[in-house]
C-alpha cells in the first residue's frame, strides 16, 4: 500500500473520525482533525498525479483542497451558528451527516471509477438532504423535497451516460477511458450530451437549476455555504471528467453561456440577499464549465483559479448572510439598511465576499475570469465572449448594487455585539479570494 | 430455455409499462406501492431469465438484489410511513383520468421522438438480440418522469424516481449489465433515499407554490 493511496484514504476517512471526535470529551478534537485533513490535502501534492484505485491529479488535487477548506470552515461556523438555536436532527445526527457529506463529495473526485462516481454524487444528495432541512421550516421542508426530487432525477438521467460509455469503451476506469483516447462516436456524443442535462442538475446548468435558488436560500448558513462552494463544483468535476471522454466544446460552451444569461437575469430581480448569492453560484459555475469545456493552459487553469477562490468568497458571503440572519431576521434586501454601522465586522465581510464572487480585480475570481475570456478570444469564440462580458458585468452591477445598498444605505439599528467566531470566519473566508488574487500576480511577475 | 427466455422477455417488459400506467391512474397511494412492488418483481424476473439466457450469474445475483431491496424493503419503508388511520390517502385535487392520458400521449411522444433521433442512429443491437426492446425502459424512464411532474404528492413523487431507477436498470439489463459493485451500490443509494424521503413525507406530505420560493 503505498503513502498516496493512504493520504487519499485518509482524506475520506478523517471527516468521519472528526464526527467521532466531536462525540468525545476532548475540547474541539473534531475541528483539529479537519485542519488536519487540510495539511494531508496540501501534502498530497506531492503525490500527484497518481493512478490506481483513486485517480488524482493537479486538477483533482484542487477540489480536495477546496472540499477540505470549506469543510473545516463550516464545521466551526455551525458551532456558533447553532448556539442559541435549535437543530431539529439534533447536533449528533447534524455532525454525522455533515461528515458524510464531505467524505461523499471527497469519495466522488478521487474514485478512479465513473460508476462510482456517479454513486458518490447521489451519496452527496442522501447526506445533504436532511442537513437542508436542519432548521424545519415549512419553506426549508419544500426546499429539501425540490431539492431530493429533481437533483435525483437529474443524476438519474445521468446514469444512461455511465451505461453507455461502459457499453462504448468497455471499461468504467475513468484513468483507462481516459488514456484510450476514444474516437468520438454518436453513442459517446449521446453520453457526453445526457451527462450535460444530469450531472447539469447539480451543476446548476439552465433550465435544470431550478432546485438550487431554493436550497441554497433556505439551508443554514453553513450549509449553504458547503452546497455553493463545494457541493457544485464536485458535480462539475464530475461532469468535466465525462466531458474529457468525448469534447463536445461547442455544446458544452453555448449551454454554459445561455446559463450565464439565466442567472444574470434571474440576478436582476432578487429581493432576498441569499437567493441572489445562490444565482451568483449558478453564474460562477457556468463559467468556471466554460474554462473547463475550452480547456488548455488559460481555460482549465482559468476555472481552477475561479473555482477556488469563489469556494472561499462564496462560503464568506452565506457566513455574512447567516450573521445577518441571526440579528436582523430579516431575509429581503429592503429590510436590512446601514449594516455598516450595526455590524462592521460582518458588513466588511458581506462587502468583500460580494466583490471575490462578482469577479473584482484583484480577488482570484477575477484573475480567473480573466482568463477564461481570454481562452474564449483564443478560439475565436467571439459571440460567445461578448454575450458574456455585457451580461457577467449585469450580474456584477446586480450583486454588488444591493450589497453596497444593504451595507451602506440609511441609518440601521444600533450596533450589535457580533458573534466573534461567525464574524471571523466570514472576513478571513472573504479574504482568502484576495490573498488568491495576490498570489496569482506575484507568480505571475515572477515567472516574466 | 433460452429460446422460451427471449420469448418471455417481451411480455414480461410489457407488463412492466403496464404497472407504470396503473401507478399513474391510481388516485390513493396505497395501490401506487403496491404497483411499484409488482414493477420491480417483474423486473427481477427479466433479469433472472437474463441470467438463464446469457448464462451470467450477476445477472441472477441482481434478480435477488432487486427483490430484496427494492421489492421489500422499499415497499416496507413507504407503507410504514402511512399510519394506519390514512389508509385512504389519496390526492383529491388531481383528475387522474385525464392525468392518464396526457401521461400515455407524453410518453408515446417522447420514446417516438428520442427513439427515433437519438438510438436509431447508434449501434444498439442489445444482448437479448433485440434492439427494439431499449424502448420498454425509455417509455418507463418517461413515465416516471412524468408522474413526479404531474404529482403533488411526496409519494406518488418518491414512486416516480422509483420508477426512473428501474427503467435505469432495465436499459443496463438490456443493453450490457454494468458491474455488479457498482449496480448494488445504485441500489443501496436508492433505498437510503428513500428512506430520507420518507422522513420528508412526515413534514411535507403535499407540495404547492411557496410564496419565498419564487423567482
Amino acid at each position: 500500500m503505498s503513502t498516496a493511496f493512504i493520504l487519499v484514504f485518509l482524506t475520506m476517512l478523517l471527516p468521519l473520525l472528526s464526527y467521532l471526535g466531536s462525540l468525545s470529551r476532548v475540547p474541539r478534537l473534531d475541528n483539529a482533525i479537519s485542519l488536519s485533513n487540510v495539511a494531508i490535502a496540501l501534502f498530497l501534492y506531492e503525490f500527484i498525479p497518481l493512478s490506481g484505485t483513486f485517480y488524482v491529479d493537479f486538477t483533482t488535487w484542487v477540489f480536495i483542497l477546496m472540499v477540505t477548506s470549506i469543510h473545516l470552515l463550516s464545521q466551526v461556523y455551525s458551532k456558533s451558528y447553532f448556539r442559541k438555536q435549535e437543530i431539529w436532527i439534533g447536533e449528533n445526527l447534524f455532525n454525522l451527516l455533515l461528515a458524510l457529506f464531505t467524505t461523499s463529495m471527497l469519495f466522488s473526485l478521487e474514485i478512479n471509477n465513473i460508476g462510482l462516481m456517479w454513486v458518490g454524487i447521489e451519496a452527496t444528495t442522501i447526506s445533504s438532504a436532511l442537513l437542508l432541512m436542519t432548521e424545519k421550516t415549512e419553506t426549508s421542508a419544500e426546499a429539501t423535497w425540490r431539492y431530493i426530487v429533481i437533483v435525483s432525477a437529474g443524476v438519474t438521467f445521468a446514469f444512461f451516460s455511465i451505461i453507455l460509455i461502459y457499453y462504448s469503451t468497455g471499461t468504467l476506469e475513468l484513468s483507462s477511458v481516459l488514456a484510450m483516447k476514444v474516437v468520438p462516436s454518436l453513442t459517446l456524443n449521446v453520453a457526453v450530451a445526457i451527462a450535460l442535462i444530469g450531472f447539469g442538475t447539480k451543476v446548476g446548468v439552465f433550465p435544470v437549476h431550478t432546485w438550487l435558488p431554493d436550497a441554497h436560500s433556505e439551508a443554514p448558513s453553513p450549509i449553504s455555504a458547503m452546497f455553493s462552494g463545494v457541493l457544485l463544483p464536485t458535480a462539475l468535476y464530475v461532469l468535466y471528467r465525462i466531458y474529457e471522454i468525448d469534447p463536445m466544446r461547442n455544446l458544452f460552451v453555448w449551454a454554459a453561456v445561455v446559463s450565464v444569461i439565466a442567472a444574470s437575469l434571474f440576478l436582476g430581480y432578487q429581493t432576498r440577499y441569499k437567493r441572489m448569492f445562490a444565482y451568483s453560484t449558478m453564474e460562477n459555475m457556468n463559467l468556471a464549465l466554460i474554462g473547463l469545456a475550452i480547456g488548455g493552459e488559460y481555460g482549465l487553469f482559468g476555472a481552477l483559479l475561479l473555482l477556488l477562490s469563489h469556494s472561499f468568497g462564496k462560503a464568506g458571503a452565506f457566513y455574512s448572510s447567516g450573521s445577518i440572519l441571526r440579528y436582523t431576521g430579516a431575509k429581503k434586501i429592503g429590510e436590512i439598511q446601514g449594516l455598516w454601522k450595526s455590524m462592521p465586522v460582518t458588513s466588511s465581510a458581506l462587502l468583500m465576499s460580494s466583490f471575490a464572487v462578482t469577479g473584482t480585480p484583484p480577488f482570484g475570481t477575477f484573475f480567473g475570469e480573466f482568463l477564461i475570456f481570454y481562452s474564449l478570444f483564443s478560439i475565436h469564440y467571439y459571440a460567445q465572449l461578448i454575450l458574456l462580458l455585457f451580461f457577467v458585468m449585469a450580474a456584477f452591477i446586480s450583486v454588488n448594487y444591493n450589497v453596497t445598498r444593504m451595507v451602506f444605505h440609511g441609518e440601521g439599528e444600533k450596533k450589535v455585539e457580533e458573534d466573534s467566531v461567525m464574524s471571523g470566519l466570514a472576513l478571513l473566508s472573504s479574504a482568502i479570494p484576495l490573498l488568491i488574487g495576490v498570489i496569482y500576480v506575484v507568480m505571475s511577475i515572477v515567472a516574466l | 430455455m433460452s429460446a422460451f427466455g427471449e420469448v418471455l422477455l417481451l411480455p414480461l417488459s410489457s407488463l412492466i409499462l403496464i404497472t407504470a400506467f396503473y401507478m399513474q391512474g391510481q388516485e390513493f397511494i396505497r395501490p401506487m406501492i403496491r404497483g411499484q412492488l409488482v414493477q420491480s418483481i417483474l423486473l427481477a424476473a427479466i433479469s433472472l431469465i437474463m441470467g438463464f439466457i446469457t448464462g451470467d450469474y450477476d445477472f441472477i445475483i441482481l434478480a435477488v438484489l432487486i427483490v430484496v431491496l427494492r421489492g421489500f424493503l422499499i415497499t416496507y419503508f413507504l407503507e410504514r410511513g402511512i399510519r394506519k388511520d390514512q389508509s385512504h390517502l389519496h390526492e383529491r385535487q388531481v383528475s387522474v383520468a385525464y392525468l392518464f392520458i396526457i401521461s400515455l400521449v407524453f410518453v408515446l411522444t417522447a420514446v417516438l421522438i428520442v427513439y427515433s433521433v437519438v438510438f436509431s442512429g447508434i449501434r444498439t443491437e442489445s444482448i437479448t438480440g433485440n434492439r427494439g426492446i431499449l424502448v420498454f425502459p425509455l417509455a418507463l424512464f418517461f413515465q416516471g418522469l412524468f408522474l413526479i411532474a404531474s404529482r403533488r404528492t411526496t409519494y406518488a413523487q418518491i414512486m416516480g424516481y422509483i420508477e426512473e431507477e428501474n427503467a435505469i436498470v432495465l436499459f443496463a439489463v438490456f443493453l450490457l449489465p454494468i458491474p455488479l459493485l457498482i449496480e448494488a451500490s445504485v441500489f443501496l443509494d436508492v433505498l437510503a433515499l428513500v428512506v430520507i424521503s420518507s422522513v420528508v413525507v412526515v413534514e411535507k406530505f403535499t407540495h404547492e407554490r411557496v410564496e419565498e420560493l419564487r423567482g
